[in-house]
C-alpha cells in the first residue's frame, strides 16, 4: 500500500513538475496552427490527432486569436484538419468519430467568432477551399446522416445532433451562414425524420431534432426555395408526423408543469410568508417568470408543422395517454392458443401493468389542449419580450389551426369533449379559482375562452394590437365556419359580446393615446362586423331562440358604446385625414346596429312607461325584443364571412426573422454547454470501447 | 323411393316434427336395419365417421376393402366436402348406417349360434341390435297406414324414457322403422330435428348418422344450433360427441370465424364444470387443438395428394388450400418472422408476399388478439370512477388501436364478410351500468368476399382525410443536383400561401357543403354568396330582423330532437342520433370513407358479464320470430345477435336507432304518449298511427316472450323504443327460473304499464284489442312449434350452472306455460287474464313501493 501511495505520489510530482508542457493534443493543435504541414513531419499526426481528446476552448480561442492574413496563411493545414476530420467520422472507432464531431463543432464556432466581419464564402474557403468545399461538405452530410440513422451509440447521434445545432446557430441571422447552403443541397430531412419516427430516439434525440428542422427550415425562407420547407409540407408518414407531435407535447407538458409547480410553490410561499414584507412577493413574482422561460423553438416548430404540412393537423387532435406506443407494439407471446382458459395471458398482463397510473387529468391530453394550456400562460403576462413573442407566435398558431377546415371539425366535433383547464390571470374585480373546474366541451370553446379571456385582460396602455388583431381574427374564423357549417355550438356567446363591446369602450376612452401607434378602426371595424355576423347570420349557428334575444339585449344594454363609437367614427371620417377613410367603413358596419338601438330603446322606455317601471328587469326587456321584431328591417352587408387568409410573407415575415434569431442565439447558447457535458458522458463511453 | 315420401301431408310431418323426442326412441331400433339395402358400392369415397371406423378395424373383409384408415377418412371428409352435394351426403350416410349395421353383424356372429332372423337382446352397450332382413325395410308402405302407424309408438312412449320402452319398440313393425329413414332423408328433415333427434337417441347409429347427415345442411342453418351442438359435444357422452366431431373439424378446417366461434364457446360451455374435469373434458381438448391451430385448412397438412376427381383439384387451387403451398418455406417463415417480430395485429397489407401466407402460422391470431384488445380495454376501464373519464379514456385507448388497423379482423356480429379498417374513436361511448363498463364501438368495416382470402386493405392514414392538394400544387420537389446546385441565387418565392400548400379550406366549404347543409330556408346564405360576386352593382338588401329570428326557431324545431349530453349518460346522446345520420357524418370524415364497400358497424362489447344466457335468449327469440313469420303472425321482435367470447365476456350488436325508455323519459320530461305525440305527430297522422301498430306489434311480441321465458327485472333501463316506434327488450340476464334476488315479487306475467297502454290508445281502444288478439295468435302459432323453442333450451340444460337453470323444474314449467292442453278459448281467456293481471300490478304499485321499504330493499 504504502509503495503505491508512493508512486502515485511520485507520478504526482513528475506530473506537476511537468505543468508548463502543454497537453499533447494541444501541441498538436499548435502544429496545425504552424504554417507547415504536420504531416510532413509526423505521417501518423491525422491518426494521432482524432485519438487526443479535444481540448475545444483552447482550439475556439486559437481561431479566434487569428486575424484574417494569419488565417490565410494557415489555411492548407485548417483545411486539411477540416478534411482529416471529415475522414474520421467514417472510421470505425468511435473515440476518433467523437473527436472529429467535436473538432468540427470547435472549427465552426471558431471560424466564426473570429469572422463576424467576413463574408459566408470567405468561411467557407478558410474551412474547406472553395473548390473542394463542395464534395467535402457531401461527405459531411452523409457521414451524419449514417451516423444518425445507423445504429451507433446514442450520444454519438446526440452529439452528431449537437454539432447540426451548433452549424446551424454559428450566425445570429440563420440566413446569412452561407455553409448551410450545403446543408439544404445535401439533405439531413429523412434521417431527422427517422428520428422523430421511432420512439426510442424521439425520446431521447427528438427535441434536439425538432429545434433543427425548426431552424432549418427558416433558412432563408423568403429568398429561395429552402427543400426543408418543401419535404415538411408533404410528410405524410403517420408515425413522424405524431412523433414531431408527440415531442412538441412533451416539451409544452413539461412547460406547464413547471409553470404549475412554481405557481403552487409560489402560492404556499405567499400563504406562509403572510407574516413576512408583502415587498418581498414581487421578488418571487419576479423570480417565478424568469425561471420558467417559454420554449420559442418547440413552439416554432409546432407553427412551421401547422402552418407548411397539412396532415400535421390530425397530430394535434390526436389523444396522448400517458402510454406511449412502445408499450402497446410489446409483442404478443405467440404460445398464448395453448393457454388454459381464465389465465389472462402474459400480453394482457403487461398491459395492464403499463396502463394502471390512472390520472384522469394526464390521460386525456391531446397536443392542443396542451397547446392551449400553455398559450394560457403564456398570454398571462405580455410584458416581457419573450412572452410577447410566444403569445403572438400563439396566436399565430391558433390563427392557422381556426383556417383549418379539419382541425375545425374535430374543434367543434360534439363527440370529443374534453375539460381544458386554461390559466387566468389573477385579477382584481375576479378571484382566482372563482371559474372552478370548467366543464368538458368541444374544444373550440377552450379556443373561444383563451380569446375571451385575452381580449379581457390585454387592455393596457403599451396596447398589443396585432395580438388582439389575430384574436379577433381567429374568434371571425371560427364563427365563419359554424356559419357555413350550421353548427349550434353550445357556447356562453354572451362572454364574448360583453368582452367585445368592452374593447370598444376601451378603444373610445384611450382614443387619442392609441391613434398615435395604430389604426384603430381597422380593429373596430373587425369587431363591430362580429357582431354584424350574429345579427344577421345568428339564425344559422346560435344555439337557441333566446340567445338571439340576448344578443339584442347586450346590444340594446350598452347602446351607449355604440353610440359614442358611431361619433367618433362619424367624426374621423367627416374630417380629412389619414382615418377617414377606415372610419367611415366603421359608420357603414355601424348601419345595423343603430337599427337596433333606435328600433328598441323607444320600444323599451314606453314600455317602462305604460308599465310605471323604472328598471326594467332582464326578462322584461326580453319580453319587449321579441314582441317587437317584426318591425325592425335590417341591410344585408356584404362580405361579413369572408376573411383574409393568413400569410405569413408580407406581414409577420419581421417577426419570424427576430424570432428565429433570438432562438438561435438561445440554442447556441445552450448547444455549448451541452456539448461540455457531454464531454463527461462520452469520456465514461471511450473506456468501454 | 323419394315420390311416395312426397305423398305424406305437410301438416303430418309437422306433428312428426314436434313429437321427434318420442319418435327417437323409434330410431333405436330402426337404425340397423334401415341401411341394408343401400349398396356398398358406394363406399370408397363417401366419408365416414372416424369413430366407427375404429370400432370395425377388425371387422369383416366387406367393411375394410373399402374404408381407408381413420385419418386419412377425415381428411377425405375435409377435402371432399368443399363442394357438399345433397348426393354425397346420402352415400355417405347410407354409408355409415351400413357400417353399424356390419358392426352389429359382427358381433352377432360372435355370439355363439344366435343367428336367428329375430330381434337380439341388448347389448353391453346398451344399445338393441336388430339384424332384420333388407328387403323389408325398403318396401314402402302404404302412406294411410303410416299415418296410423306413426302416431302409435309415440304413445306408447310418453317422453322417450328407459329401456324398456325401448325393447317394446323394437317389437314394432318394421315398415314404421323405415319410416325414420323416411324422414332422415325427406326435404323436410331440417337441423331443428337433426340436433333433436341427435339429443333425445341414445343409439350410436342415429346419431352417427345425424353427425354426417349435417354436412348436407345448409352452413346457416347448423350455426344457429352451435351452440346445441357443443354443448352436446361437451357434456354429452362419447358417441354424440364423436358424432358432433368431424362435422366441427371440417368446418373448423373451412374457416376462421367458425374455428374463433367454436373455441369461445366451447371455453364459455366447459367453464361450469369442475376444474379437474376441465382439464381433461373433450370441449377442452377441443377448443385447445382449434387454438393451437391444428386444424388448418387441410392442404397444410402431411398427406400426399389424394387422387380426386378434377374439379375438386381445381376448386383447391382457386381457394388457395392446395398442398403445393408447402413448397413455399422460405416466404413462409419470412412471414412468421415478420409477424412475431410485431402484434399479429400488424397489418401485413403492404406487402403482398407476406400477405399470401399470412394465414398459414397465425390463421386466428389477429382477431384474437383483436378481442382481447377490446376486452383490455373493457377491463381497464373498469377500474376509473366517472363516466367522463371512462368516456375520454375510451376514445384515447381506441386511437391506439387505430394505429394497427386495418387487419384481419372482423366483427362477428355482422352478417356479410369484411375486413375492419378504422374504428371511429371519437364516436365510442361507455353504457350506463355500475361497475362493470360496456361501451359501444362503432367500426369502419370494408366490406369483401371473403375475409379469409381477399387482401386486407391497405392503412390509409388519418391524415389523408386532407386533400392530397399540397402535394401536387407543389413545384417540383424532385429537384436534381444541378438544380439544387443553383439555389444559391433566388428564385421566385414559393411560400406564397395563397397558391402553394395552405389551401382555402373554407373557401371549399363553400362548394362541398350547399347540397348537404343548405336547405330550403337557407337564403340569407345565398344571398350572401349572390352579394359577393357582385357587390357594387347591387341594390341593398333588406331583410326582418323578426326572419332571422323566426328561422332560427324553426330550424331549431325542425332539427330532429336530440338529447342533451348529460356527463352521466354519455351514451343517450350517441343512441339518439338517427343510424342513417351517424353513418353519413362518419363516413365523411373517414379516410375509407370513399370506399364503396365502407360500411359502418356497431358492436357493444361487454367484458366482465357473462351473455351465455343471452345467447340462449337470442335463440329462442329468433326462434319464436321464424314461427311467428311462418304462421303469419305479425309480431315484431328484434332478436339482437350475442358473440359469447368466454363465460365473463362478450359482444353484443346494437339496435340501432333505439334509446332506452328510461332515457326518453328522462331527457325528454314527457309521458310515453307525449313523446310518440312529440316524435311521430299527432294522433290522426299516418306517421302516428304507423308508430302505434309498430308499438303494438313489438309489444305484444315481447309481452309474450316475457311470459315465456319469464324475463325478469323488466325497468325501463331495460326496454329500448326504436325510432319507428317498436319497443324492444333488452338484457335477458333473469329468465326461466331466475329472477333479480329479493324482486321474487314481479309476479305478473310480463310487464304492462298504464303507459304503455295509453299508448295503445287506451283499454278500450281498437289498438289495444289488437294487441290482445296478437298474443293469442301468437302463443297459438308458438304453441304449434313449441318442441322447436323448448329444445333449444332443453339441450342447453346439459352441464350448466346458468341461473336461469336454477332448480329442477325449468323445463317442465317452461313446457307448461306453452298451454298444450288448453283449447283456444281457453287460452284467449288465459291471454285475457294475463293481461289484466300485468294491468292490475299497476294498480298495486304503490304497495310495491311499500314492500319495497318495509322490507328494506332498496
Amino acid at each position: 500500500m504504502a509503495q503505491v501511495e508512493k508512486k502515485v505520489g511520485l507520478l504526482r510530482r513528475t506530473s506537476s513538475s511537468k505543468r508548463p508542457l502543454k497537453e499533447k493534443v494541444v501541441l498538436m493543435y499548435d502544429d496545425i496552427f504552424a504554417r507547415d504541414d504536420p504531416a510532413v513531419t509526423n505521417p501518423r499526426f491525422w491518426d494521432e490527432l482524432f485519438l487526443m481528446k479535444v481540448n475545444l476552448e483552447y482550439l475556439e480561442a486559437k481561431l479566434e486569436s487569428l486575424d484574417g492574413d494569419e488565417v490565410l496563411k494557415i489555411k492548407e493545414n485548417i483545411n486539411s484538419l477540416f478534411h482529416h476530420c471529415i475522414q474520421a467520422l467514417g472510421e470505425e472507432h468511435q473515440i476518433r468519430v467523437v473527436n472529429a464531431l467535436q473538432t468540427l463543432c470547435a472549427l465552426f464556432r471558431g471560424v466564426h467568432q473570429k469572422n463576424k466581419s467576413a463574408t459566408g464564402f470567405d468561411i467557407i474557403n478558410m474551412l474547406m477551399g472553395f473548390d473542394k468545399a463542395e464534395l467535402r461538405m457531401k461527405d459531411l452530410m452523409e457521414s451524419l446522416d449514417s451516423l444518425l440513422c445507423g445504429d451507433s451509440s446514442e450520444s454519438l447521434k446526440s452529439l452528431c445532433l449537437k454539432l447540426l445545432l451548433c452549424l446551424v446557430t454559428v450566425t445570429d441571422n440563420i440566413s446569412q451562414n452561407t455553409i448551410l447552403e450545403y446543408v439544404m443541397i445535401n439533405s439531413i430531412f429523412e434521417a431527422i425524420l427517422q428520428i422523430l419516427s421511432e420512439v426510442s430516439s424521439r425520446s431521447q434525440h427528438g427535441y434536439d431534432a425538432v429545434v433543427l428542422l425548426a431552424l432549418l427550415v427558416n433558412y432563408r425562407k423568403y429568398e429561395s426555395v429552402n427543400p426543408y420547407i418543401v419535404k415538411l409540407s408533404i410528410v405524410d408518414d403517420e408515425p413522424t408526423l405524431e412523433g414531431m407531435g408527440m415531442v412538441v407535447h412533451q416539451a409544452l407538458t413539461e412547460y406547464n408543469r413547471q409553470y404549475k409547480d412554481k405557481e403552487e410553490e409560489h402560492q404556499g410561499g405567499f400563504l406562509s410568508a403572510l407574516s413576512s414584507m408583502v415587498g418581498s412577493m414581487f421578488v418571487a413574482d419576479a423570480d417565478e417568470k424568469l425561471s420558467v422561460q417559454t420554449n420559442e423553438a418547440i413552439l416554432l416548430a409546432l407553427y412551421e408543422a401547422v402552418h407548411l404540412n397539412r396532415n400535421f393537423i390530425t397530430v394535434l387532435a390526436q389523444s396522448h395517454p400517458e402510454m406511449d406506443m412502445a408499450a402497446t407494439s410489446i409483442d404478443p407471446v405467440p404460445t398464448t392458443p395453448t393457454t388454459p382458459l381464465g389465465t389472462t395471458p402474459p400480453m394482457l398482463d403487461l398491459m395492464n401493468s403499463s396502463e394502471l397510473p390512472l390520472d384522469p387529468n394526464l390521460q386525456t391530453s391531446n397536443l392542443l389542449i396542451t397547446f392551449l394550456k400553455y398559450s394560457s400562460i403564456v398570454m398571462q403576462d405580455t410584458k416581457d419580450e419573450h412572452r410577447l413573442n410566444s403569445a403572438r407566435l400563439c396566436l399565430i398558431i391558433l390563427t392557422c389551426i381556426a383556417e383549418d377546415q379539419y382541425a375545425d371539425a374535430f374543434l367543434h366535433d360534439d363527440n370529443m369533449n374534453f375539460r381544458v383547464n386554461l390559466h387566468r390571470m389573477p385579477m382584481r374585480h375576479r378571484k382566482k379559482n372563482a371559474v372552478g373546474i370548467s366543464p368538458s366541451r368541444p374544444l373550440v370553446c377552450a379556443v373561444l375562452d383563451l380569446m375571451v379571456e385575452f381580449i379581457v385582460t390585454h387592455m393596457m396602455k403599451d396596447f398589443p394590437m396585432d395580438l388582439y388583431m389575430h384574436c379577433v381574427q381567429i374568434i371571425h374564423k371560427l364563427i365563419c365556419y359554424q356559419k357555413k357549417c350550421r353548427i349550434r355550438l353550445h357556447y356562453t356567446w354572451r362572454e364574448l359580446w360583453s368582452a367585445l363591446i368592452n374593447l370598444l369602450k376601451f378603444f373610445l376612452s384611450n382614443e387619442t393615446t392609441l391613434l398615435t401607434k395604430h389604426n384603430i378602426f381597422h380593429m373596430a371595424l373587425q369587431v363591430v362586423n362580429l357582431f354584424n355576423m350574429f345579427i344577421t347570420y345568428g339564425d344559422t349557428f346560435l344555439p337557441t331562440p333566446n340567445s338571439y334575444d340576448e344578443l339584442y339585449y347586450e346590444i340594446v344594454r350598452m347602446h351607449q358604446v355604440f353610440d359614442n363609437l358611431y361619433c367618433m367614427v362619424l367624426r374621423v371620417s367627416t374630417n380629412a385625414g389619414q382615418w377617414k377613410e377606415p372610419a367611415s367603413k366603421v359608420t357603414h358596419a355601424l348601419i345595423n346596429i343603430r337599427a337596433i338601438i333606435n328600433h328598441f330603446s323607444p320600444k323599451i322606455e314606453s314600455y317602462a312607461a305604460v308599465n310605471h317601471i323604472s328598471q326594467l328587469s332582464e326578462d322584461q326587456v326580453l319580453e319587449v325584443v321579441r314582441s317587437n321584431y317584426d318591425t325592425l328591417t335590417l341591410k344585408l352587408q356584404d362580405g361579413l364571412d369572408q376573411f383574409e387568409r393568413y400569410s405569413e410573407q408580407p406581414k409577420e415575415a419581421a417577426f419570424f426573422k427576430e424570432l428565429v434569431r433570438s432562438i438561435s442565439l438561445n440554442v447556441r447558447k445552450n448547444v455549448s454547454l451541452n456539448t461540455l457535458s457531454q464531454d463527461l458522458l462520452l469520456k465514461e463511453f471511450s473506456s468501454i470501447s | 323411393m323419394g315420390d311416395t315420401e312426397m305423398e305424406l301431408s305437410p301438416a303430418h310431418q309437422q306433428e312428426a316434427l314436434q313429437k321427434s323426442p318420442s319418435a327417437s326412441s323409434l330410431s333405436l331400433s330402426t337404425a340397423s336395419s334401415l341401411s341394408l339395402p343401400s349398396s356398398p358400392s358406394s363406399g370408397p369415397q363417401s366419408p365416414a365417421s372416424p369413430s366407427i371406423s375404429t370400432s370395425t378395424s377388425d371387422g369383416p373383409p366387406l367393411t375394410s376393402s373399402s374404408s381407408p384408415s381413420l385419418d386419412v377418412i377425415t381428411e377425405g371428409v375435409g377435402e371432399l366436402t368443399v363442394v357438399i352435394d345433397p348426393e354425397m351426403a346420402k352415400l355417405a350416410c347410407q354409408e355409415v348406417l351400413q357400417k353399424v349395421k356390419f358392426q352389429k353383424g359382427e358381433l352377432e356372429v360372435g355370439l355363439p349360434q344366435a343367428a336367428a332372423d329375430t330381434e337380439m337382446p341388448t347389448l353391453a352397450n346398451g344399445a338393441a341390435i336388430h339384424i332384420r332382413d333388407e328387403p323389408v325395410s325398403l318396401t314402402p308402405a302404404k302412406p294411410s297406414t303410416k299415418a296410423g302407424e306413426e302416431v302409435e309408438p309415440e304413445q306408447a312412449t310418453p317422453s322417450g324414457s328407459g329401456k324398456n320402452a325401448r325393447r317394446r319398440q323394437k317389437q314394432h313393425n318394421s315398415s314404421k322403422q323405415s319410416w325414420l329413414l323416411r324422414l332422415f332423408e325427406s326435404k323436410l328433415f331440417d337441423v331443428s330435428m337433426a340436433i333433436s333427434y341427435l339429443y333425445n337417441s341414445k343409439e350410436p347409429g342415429v346419431q352417427a348418422y345425424i353427425g354426417n347427415r349435417l354436412f348436407s345442411f345448409p352452413y346457416e342453418d347448423v350455426d344457429f344450433y352451435l351452440p346445441q351442438l357443443l354443448i352436446m359435444y361437451i357434456h354429452m357422452d362419447e358417441d354424440v360427441g364423436d358424432a358432433i366431431k368431424p362435422y366441427v373439424v371440417h368446418r373448423c378446417r373451412q374457416s376462421i370465424s367458425f374455428s374463433l366461434q367454436c373455441a369461445w364457446l366451447l371455453g364459455a360451455y366447459s367453464s361450469d364444470m369442475h376444474i379437474s374435469t376441465q382439464r381433461h373434458s373433450r370441449g377442452t381438448k377441443l377448443r385447445k387443438i382449434i387454438l393451437s391451430d391444428e386444424l388448418k385448412p387441410a392442404g397444410s397438412r402431411l398427406r400426399p395428394p389424394v387422387p380426386c376427381p378434377p374439379p375438386l383439384a381445381v376448386l383447391h387451387h382457386e381457394h388457395g388450400l392446395s398442398p403445393s403451398k408447402r413448397t413455399h418455406q422460405r416466404s413462409k417463415s419470412d412471414a412468421t418472422a415478420s409477424i412475431s417480430l410485431s402484434s399479429n395485429l400488424k397489418r401485413t397489407a403492404s406487402n403482398p408476399k407476406v400477405e399470401a401466407n399470412q394465414d398459414e402460422p397465425v390463421r386466428l391470431t389477429p382477431q384474437r388478439e383483436y378481442i382481447k384488445s377490446l376486452m383490455g380495454i373493457g377491463k381497464r376501464l373498469a377500474a376509473l370512477a366517472t363516466k367522463e373519464q371512462k368516456t375520454s379514456r375510451l376514445i384515447s385507448e381506441l386511437s391506439l388501436l387505430n394505429h394497427k388497423l386495418p387487419a384481419r379482423v372482423w366483427l362477428p356480429t355482422a352478417p356479410f364478410d369484411h375486413h375492419v379498417v378504422r374504428v371511429p374513436h371519437t364516436q365510442a361511448v361507455v353504457l350506463n351500468s355500475k361497475d362493470k363498463a360496456p361501451y359501444l364501438i362503432y367500426v369502419e368495416v370494408l366490406e369483401c368476399e371473403n375475409f379469409e382470402t381477399s387482401n386486407v386493405p391497405v392503412r390509409i392514414p388519418e391524415t389523408r382525410i386532407r386533400s392530397t392538394r399540397s402535394v401536387e400544387n407543389l413545384p417540383d420537389c424532385g429537384i436534381t443536383a444541378e438544380q439544387r446546385a443553383s439555389c444559391f441565387y433566388p428564385v421566385p418565392n414559393y411560400d406564397n400561401d395563397d397558391e402553394a400548400w395552405s389551401v382555402d379550406d373554407i373557401g371549399e366549404l363553400q362548394v362541398e357543403l350547399p347540397e348537404i347543409h343548405t336547405n330550403s330556408c337557407d337564403n340569407i346564405s345565398q344571398f350572401s354568396v349572390d352579394s359577393i360576386t357582385s357587390q357594387e352593382s347591387k341594390e341593398p338588401i333588406f331583410i326582418a330582423a323578426g326572419d332571422i329570428r323566426r328561422r332560427l326557431s324553426e330550424q331549431l324545431a325542425h332539427t330532429p330532437t336530440t338529447f342533451r349530453k348529460d356527463p352521466e349518460d354519455p351514451s343517450a346522446v350517441a343512441l339518439k342520433e338517427p343510424w342513417q345520420e351517424k353513418v353519413r357524418r362518419i363516413r365523411e370524415g373517414s379516410p375509407y370513407g370513399h370506399f364503396p364497400n365502407w360500411r359502418l358497424l356497431s358492436v357493444i362489447v361487454k367484458c366482465g358479464d357473462d351473455l351465455r344466457q343471452e345467447l340462449l335468449a337470442y335463440q329462442v327469440l329468433k326462434q319464436l320470430q321464424s314461427i311467428w313469420e311462418q304462421e303469419h303472425v305479425p309480431l315484431w321482435i328484434k332478436p339482437y345477435k350475442i358473440l359469447v367470447i368466454s363465460s365473463d365476456s362478450g359482444m353484443i350488436e346494437p339496435v340501432v336507432n333505439a334509446v332506452s325508455i328510461h332515457q326518453v323519459k328522462k331527457q325528454s320530461q314527457l309521458s310515453l304518449l307525449d313523446y310518440f305525440l312529440q316524435e311521430h305527430g299527432n294522433y290522426t297522422t299516418e306517421a302516428f298511427l304507423t308508430a302505434q301498430r309498430n308499438f303494438v306489434q313489438s309489444c305484444a311480441g315481447y309481452c309474450l316472450i316475457c311470459y315465456l321465458l319469464q324475463v325478469k327485472d323488466r325497468h325501463n333501463g331495460n326496454i329500448l323504443l326504436d325510432s319507428e316506434g317498436h319497443i324492444i327488450h333488452i338484457d335477458f340476464g333473469f329468465i326461466l327460473s331466475s329472477s333479480p334476488r329479493n324482486l321474487g315479487f314481479e309476479t305478473s306475467a310480463f310487464k304492462l304499464t298504464s303507459e304503455f297502454v295509453d299508448v295503445m290508445g287506451g283499454l278500450d281502444g281498437d289498438m289495444f284489442n289488437y294487441y290482445k288478439m296478437l298474443m293469442l295468435q301468437g302463443l297459438i302459432a308458438a304453441r304449434k312449434h313449441m318442441e322447436k323453442v323448448v329444445q333449444i333450451v332443453e339441450i342447453m340444460h346439459q352441464g350448466s350452472q346458468l341461473p336461469c337453470f336454477h332448480g329442477s323444474s325449468t323445463i317442465r314449467t317452461l313446457k307448461e306455460r306453452f298451454h298444450m292442453s288448453l283449447t283456444e278459448e281457453q287460452l284467449q281467456v288465459l291471454v285475457e287474464q294475463m293481461v289484466d293481471g300485468s294491468m292490475r300490478s299497476i294498480t298495486t304499485k304503490l304497495y310495491d313501493g311499500f314492500q319495497y321499504l318495509t322490507n328494506g330493499i332498496m
